[in-house]
């Protein structure tokens, strides 16, 4: 019998990712049988690759090959920040190779990064500018398209005003294209700006922010290899961040660290954790208050870090102590043993870490949920430690770095805020007249402030969870001139946000829509629009270069993969041409190059290092950054410490705070609040942020400060007049001295201030408490209260919404009044949202890519096997969701003992489908992603937090009915 | 002559034990000793099989048929039973009948019809018979062949042929017999309906022609328009037919979500019944062409010798003689009835 | 010679899924033919476990014993590799195959099928290394590079290991070592507690 067997080969060390496919001379065997149309096998594998894009890659290889080039880049889906190498020949994007000495995936990805060449490669794109006129569309070209949209921008701020345009921009813009995307809402004069963070981890950002200076991931996933125990509650990495589940799997197996999880579904993630607790949707703080009192109870807690770096804690303990495991049985579900062991597993196994996500974001009470967090971990002494930490996993590739940049409509970049000294600030890192920039701004004021009229400039604007409102709302009752008139969708879709039926009314509204983006987006099918709408071709990260920033705050340089295909443009350009058109471009590039249209990168990085004082956002030069690129492999797996090589001493990527000058180069701050490190070696103390005293309690630190501080104890934050106080002003350079007097470390634009405190082992922000009672807040000690739609009635007495609002940024916010209506009895199913896997954000992305389509073929809800036989409903049949607020959607039940009974999930990234209905022909033709269905959001529900306007998307409640 | 031909046969059936003995698929041969290293997957996959008895199914985001089961047991079976059973016992059963039918003809010699031809016809098929029986007959020798070839050729075929060719060959085969197949079907179902009515067993008679050993040693019992050994490949093929045809079917669509058990249990059925029906039909051909005199110009012509019929067929003999002679109308010729082997025509 | 095999963890295995695309990635493979997939028992309930399942590369391949047309080899490194060439699409070694390994392009009337695909282990073919037919028919050819396949080099958690068996044997048994928990234990997890999932 022939066997035909290949030359024996050795496993022979790699050769040349060189290694060149070119055709060889020799003839093969078979020439005579081969091509009949019947056995022909390659026939097969040519269907679904764009017969043009197959073609190009056939030429390549067919032409005697071409050199393969290596491109680093990051992958742009979500925010761990996993290296990607590409392989490009002759401009065409050919291969993947996994990048295994880079330091957070060692060369892995999930279903997403493993298929990111796709992006080089798939057909399904915006290809063209293009304008909807009379229900059709119509190519048009860059300059008619950036004309006219030019044109009915300035129309409409003639007419009502520039806040009556709604600047949406991106988390996944690169750091310089959010950075540019910020400043050019300042320059059109509105703080009507910003992007997906809002309904992401906003309250996050308030709330840890509020409690111990920044808002962000506090260690990093690598540094969970020195957990001796974890905590994830509300979030679901084996979905939405499964190279996390890489790290956690090593300390599981490694250090033996108990994996506890808390949430409402059995998830994945649940599947490999050591305790699961089953909460009911919307009960974040009874059960973190639950598991406190057990602390307390047992006396577990960190006493001395209380007392020397804690500030609140008696208040917090006064309010656990109302959560016995029997309340928190009533109000979770979870019974106490069980709340009792994963306590338990935690105080014993110190450091531990705390990461959550969406499921404990998403609420009207979403910064109480986090603020929570945050008390647990202060409580055991977990902050500030290599393998403890705040892990909060953010979503998006750069959603941190577009929140860092202060793409929201209530700060500017490096979250000085709004106020006069924070705008003279930009003002001045913008060389920009200070006064010509309030002169952009509308000249009224619609809010007061302790009495007096507060500037339109210095007032927070509308944040996009509730643009619908900017909409819709009478004006009257809007602080701001006029309605918003026009949107720009810039790389953000719609159905990532709730109240879908309300978004295709106020879409109709609307006198212009423009999206902006690689992909249509659900924006361009979900409303009955006809005329003035403009979709224009962005190119993706993959098309362009720049910085990133990962969940963990290092920062990641992206080289350029492909040149932008089709008439796509990046998002830069795209920024500069509209600038021009509106005649702001001046001012905004001012101190950045361009060449041709295209702002240079590296500039505006530059500029960004010369005014982000306040996160330390100034050290990661384009240079290092590069360097960090080429050095991936030199970085440690545990540390992320560079031991030698070019970028020896380092933490990768620069994790900000990096503070001062590049030149003073600052290696990072790997673990936030960490004072066994020095400042300059990335260590670090809680921020000085909220006084020094407050109800005659001492804010500052006690007793706790930073290896090798000279002051040893708590310290304000620093300023030119606290430098003078301490003597370690004439440790200033001459030009250090002029820039600085005057000024404090976030406003001193030499780093001078920010230098010399450094060199004094002091952190230039102060040495305090963290406050676990956030007095401003509108619940300064976290508590539990009902979500807006609740089946629970009998504990909406006790534990009820708030009241009320009747403005809050610049909107009505409803919160009692919808509460005290019982929709109980109608939808009795507790309705939750989350992730998939092969699936991201709004979707259209990633349902445009074929191999990941392919794998997520159907939209879903996830119902009990109780449930789904009181409704008569089968395991695959279609049904209505219906929602409170007269929304109703049609998707395939999918019958599980994942989700408890009387709780239902759908995930959130389909679109296309809207209320039963196909819009599949309303796509502009060849642009439809293969994968179309219902989005979850628009079954969602009305309900914000009481800080930020977080979206209330992980507890509403609906009803399931047979299709 | 005789010698030379049982020489032939003893030689035939040594070489059929030959290839039995000589059968690779009947023992699995020993692997080389450099495969003796520790799999960790072997281990799991034992595991897994013997976690759920039979298939272990779970979930999957593949939407194909059968993408959730993670091992499929039955594939092991159908195996074997394909490899160690069907394909030795098939080729041993096709060699041995061939050389039954060659003894029997070394023995036996082609028989002649008593008393030499009578010159006298009788129309014995209709037209319509003649062609359902000759497509079918074509068909199903294509068919049979293909199907062989799909079976045993990789052991006979291939050495000879060389990979390349052969696969040509059987790829041809296949493509033939999947398109094919469906047309058998309704061509069998033709054949049926034409020749069932004179098909149906009388025991009392061919009970009798059966003990009688057929006439193949020694007088012809009665018997009627067929008798009992060609009623018995009537139904024969009729059964085995059936069989062959719908599990033909099920595995010629498989466009209807079958799972991979079902198209193993089809294939046992659809094997067993084709090989059954292959070497059946090497006796019924021989039996209709070569063996008897006189026969194959009947399903050629339609026709046969009055003398014949009244050896084979001696009580449908007495029931269409009377007919025998006269002048058919051309438009009421009947089977059974007589016509004159004329030499002029009218 | 190294003997190549799969194994996959299913204590780390998390359906991701990026061994599934990783495979179309890199061997352009078309909608309808899984070269791998991931299944997952008990969904959604305790003791959800998941494998990546793709050929095994058998040491006595039931799908090249059943063959009609012989068209299967075995590398000296142990692959299981096959000649689309000559395969005729009969569909026999998908009946045979414990695992579900061979996929077909088409599943249309007549027993059409195309020509059967499956898992390489990134192998290529019986054309000539590298070349543009290896590459449009059988997808690419990583261990003729000295690498492994990207389904396995790209596993989010390394739970899908390829490679030579001896060396997955190390790994595994380490792993097993750090887990304190009996090898093949599968479908508990390692601290054996009951998790209660109410109602």
């Amino acid at each position: 019998m022939n066997k035909l067997t290949k030359t024996s080969r050795t496993v022979a060390a790699p050769v040349a990712t060189q290694a060149c496919r070119s055709v060889p001379d020799a003839i093969s065997r078979r020439t005579f049988l081969r091509n009949s149309s019947l056995m022909a096998g390659g026939a097969a594998l040519a269907s679904v690759v764009s017969p043009t894009m197959m073609k190009k890659a056939d030429a390549a290889m067919s032409e005697g090959g071409g050199k393969i080039t290596q491109v680093k880049t990051i992958c742009t889906h979500c925010a761990v920040g996993c290296g990607v190498i590409a392989e490009v020949q002759n401009g065409v994007w050919t291969g993947q190779e996994p990048a295994f000495d880079h330091p957070i995936n060692k060369g892995a990805h999930c279903a997403k990064g493993a298929s990111i060449r796709e992006h080089g490669h798939g057909e399904r794109r915006l290809k063209y500018p293009t304008k909807l006129v009379d229900g059709k569309w119509k190519k048009i070209s860059w300059d008619e398209a950036i004309n006219e949209i030019g044109d009915k921008l300035l129309e409409i701020r003639q007419k009502s005003g520039p806040d009556s345009v709604f600047w949406l921009g991106s988390a996944k813009h690169s750091n310089e294209q959010a950075y540019l995307f910020r400043k050019f809402a300042a320059m059109w004069g509105t703080n009507n700006v910003d992007h997906q963070a809002r309904i992401c981890h906003s309250t996050t950002v308030a709330g840890v922010a509020n409690t111990w200076g920044y808002g962000a991931m506090t260690n990093s996933m690598n540094d969970i290899h020195q957990s001796r125990s974890m905590l994830l509650i509300g979030s679901n990495p084996a979905e939405a961040h499964p190279i996390a589940l890489q790290h956690i799997f090593k300390a599981k197996e490694e250090n033996n660290a108990p994996l506890i999880v808390i949430d409402p579904r059995y998830t994945r993630t649940a599947a490999h954790a050591d305790h699961y607790l089953k909460i009911r949707p919307g009960t974040d703080v009874p059960i973190i208050w639950g598991m406190m009192w057990h602390i307390f109870e047992n006396g577990w807690e960190d006493k001395l870090f209380i007392r020397q770096r804690v500030y609140g804690m008696d208040d917090v303990m006064k309010e656990v102590k109302k959560w016995n495991p029997a309340e928190v049985e009533r109000v979770t579900g979870v019974p106490e043993d069980q709340v009792y062991a994963a306590t338990k597993a935690m105080a014993d196994n110190r450091p531990g870490t705390f990461v959550w996500c969406m499921g404990g974001t998403q609420h009207t009470i979403g910064n109480n949920n986090t603020r929570a967090y945050c008390a647990f971990q202060l409580a055991l002494g977990n902050m500030g430690v290599s393998g403890g930490g705040a892990n909060i996993f953010r979503g998006h590739d750069n959603v941190q770095g577009a929140t860092d940049l202060g793409v929201l409509s209530n700060t500017l970049p490096g979250y000085y805020g709004l106020s006069a000294g924070s705008w003279k600030h930009w003002s001045r890192v913008w060389d920009l007249d200070y006064e010509w920039v309030k002169g952009q701004f509308d000249s009224g004021s619609y809010e007061q402030s302790k009495g007096k009229d507060v500037h339109v400039m210095n007032t927070k604007g509308i944040p996009v969870s509730r643009w619908v409102d900017g909409v819709l709302e009478d004006p009257a009752n809007i602080a701001q001139k006029d309605n918003f008139k026009a949107v720009l969708f810039w790389g953000h879709a719609p159905n990532s946000q709730t109240r879908g039926v309300e978004q295709k009314k106020a879409l109709e509204e609307l006198e212009m829509v423009v999206v902006i983006d690689p992909y249509p987006t659900v924006t361009s099918v979900m409303s009955d629009r006809k005329n003035g709408t403009y979709l224009l071709p962005a190119a993706t990260q993959m098309e362009t270069y720049g910085s990133v920033t990962a969940s963990n705050r290092s920062f990641q340089w992206r080289s350029k993969v492909i040149e932008p295909l089709f008439e796509s443009l990046p998002d830069h350009t795209i920024m500069y041409k509209l600038a021009k058109k509106l005649g702001v471009a001046d001012q905004m590039f001012k101190n950045i190059q361009v060449n041709g249209e295209e702002p240079l990168v590296e500039d505006v990085l530059r500029e960004i290092n010369r005014g982000m004082w306040t996160i330390g956002y100034t050290g990661q030069s384009p240079e290092r950054l590069k360097k960090h690129q080429e050095n991936w492999g030199t970085f440690n797996y545990d540390t992320l410490l560079a031991e030698g090589g070019p970028a020896d001493g380092d933490y990768y990527g620069l994790p900000w705070p990096s503070w001062g000058t590049p030149e003073m180069n600052h290696p990072g701050t790997p673990v936030l609040y960490d004072t066994s490190k020095s400042v300059a070696e990335g260590g670090l103390t809680f921020r000085a942020r909220f006084g020094v005293e407050h109800d005659g309690t001492n804010l500052l630190a006690e007793g706790s400060f930073g290896r090798g501080s000279e002051i040893k104890d708590g310290y304000p934050e620093f300023s030119a007049d606290v430098l003078k106080k301490l003597g370690w002003w004439d440790d200033l350079t001459d030009d250090e001295k002029k820039a600085a007097d005057g000024k404090n470390w976030k406003t001193d634009l030499s780093g001078g201030i920010q230098r010399v405190a450094i060199k004094h082992g002091c952190s230039p922000f102060g040495n305090a408490k963290a406050r676990v009672n956030v007095w401003t807040f509108p619940d300064p000690v976290p508590i539990h209260r009902e979500p807006l739609y609740t089946s629970r009635r009998d504990l909406v007495e006790k534990y009820p919404t708030y009241d009320d609002r009747k403005s809050f940024w610049r909107l009505p916010t409803r919160y009692k009044s919808i509460q005290e209506v019982d929709h109980s009895k109608d939808f009795p199913i507790i309705m939750t949202s989350g992730r998939l896997v092969e699936y991201e954000g709004g979707g259209d992305e990633t349902r445009s890519n074929a191999w990941l389509a392919e794998l997520q073929q159907e939209m879903f809800i996830e119902i009990h096997p109780r449930d789904a036989n009181n409704a008569g409903i089968k395991d695959g049949e279609d049904v209505w969701v219906e929602s409170p607020e007269n929304a109703k959607i049609k998707v395939k039940a999918m019958v599980t003992r994942r989700v408890g009974a009387g709780v239902a999930f759908m995930p959130f990234h389909f679109g296309g489908h809207f209320q039963g209905q196909d819009l599949r022909s309303k796509y502009p033709e060849g642009a439809d992603p293969y994968i179309l269905g219902e989005a979850a959001n628009t079954a969602f529900t009305y309900g914000y937090d009481s800080v930020t306007q977080m979206q209330e998307s992980k507890c509403s409640l609906c009803r399931i009915t047979k299709a | 002559m005789k010698i030379h031909t049982l020489l032939f046969v003893v030689c035939l059936l040594a070489s059929v034990f030959q290839v039995q003995a000589a059968n690779p698929q009947s023992a699995p041969p020993p692997p080389p000793s450099s495969l003796y290293t520790s799999n960790p997957g072997a281990e799991l996959w034992r595991e897994v099989r013997q976690r759920d008895g039979e298939v272990l199914r779970g979930t999957t985001q593949m939407t194909s048929t059968d993408a959730g089961v993670l091992i499929n047991v039955s594939g092991q079976l159908w195996r074997e039973y394909r490899m160690q059973k069907l394909i030795p016992i098939a080729g041993v059963a096709i060699l041995v009948v061939l050389a039954a039918i060659l003894v029997f003809r070394v023995v036996r010699g082609k028989i002649p019809i008593p008393g030499g031809r009578s010159g006298v016809k009788i129309l014995r098929f209709t037209t319509n018979q003649r062609y359902a029986h000759w497509s079918t007959a074509i068909l199903f020798v294509i068919l049979g062949l293909t199907g062989l070839i799909m079976l045993l050729g990789r052991t006979v075929l291939l050495p000879v042929l060389g990979p390349d060719a052969f696969s040509a060959i059987a790829a041809g085969g296949k493509f033939l017999h999947d398109y094919l197949g469906p047309l058998f079907a309704l061509s069998l179902t033709w054949l049926f309906v034409l020749f069932v009515h004179g098909n149906m067993p009388k025991p009392g008679i061919d009970l009798k022609w059966l003990a009688s050993g057929g006439g193949m040693f020694g007088k012809h019992a009665h018997a009627e328009c067929y008798n009992a050994g060609e009623k018995g490949w009537f139904w024969l093929a009729t059964i085995g037919g059936l069989a062959v045809v719908v599990s033909g079917l099920v595995l010629d669509f498989p466009i209807f979500g079958q799972t991979r058990a079902t198209m193993e249990f089809y294939h046992i059925v659809h094997s067993i019944a084709a090989v059954i029906l292959i070497v059946v039909s090497f006796g019924h051909i021989y039996m209709g062409t070569a063996a008897i005199e006189g026969t194959f110009e009947i399903m050629q012509t339609g026709y046969c010798d009055a003398n014949w019929a009244k050896d084979h067929h001696d009580l449908w003999y007495e029931k269409v003689k009377d007919s025998a002679g006269a002048e058919p109308r051309q438009a009421e010729v009947q089977p059974g009835m007589a016509q004159r082997e004329s030499t002029n025509s009218t | 010679m190294a003997r190549m095999k799969f194994y996959c963890d299913a204590d780390r295995c998390i359906e991701c899924n990026a061994c599934v695309t990783a495979c179309k990635n890199e061997n352009e493979v078309p909608w309808g033919v899984n070269r791998r997939r991931v299944v997952t028992i008990n969904d959604g309930e305790q003791g959800e476990r998941s494998l990546s399942v793709a050929c095994m590369h058998c040491s006595d391949a039931p799908c090249a014993t059943v063959c009609p047309v012989d068209c299967f080899y075995t590398t000296g490194d142990g692959i299981v590799l096959h000649d689309k060439d000559i395969c005729i699409g009969c569909g026999y070694c998908f009946y045979a195959c414990p695992f579900g390994a061979p996929q077909f392009p088409a599943e249309a009337a007549f027993s059409s099928r195309g020509k059967m695909d499956k898992c390489t282990f990134c192998a290529g073919g019986p054309e000539d290394d590298h070349s543009p037919a290896e590459y449009s028919k059988y997808g690419s050819n990583r261990i003729a590079d000295g690498k492994l396949p990207l389904c396995a080099e790209m596993c989010s958690t390394k739970a899908l290991l390829a490679g030579d068996a001896d060396v997955l044997s190390d790994i595994y048994r380490k792993r097993v070592i750090n887990r304190g928990a009996s090898a093949f234990d599968w479908g508990v997890n390692f601290n054996k507690q009951k998790l209660d999932l109410q109602g």
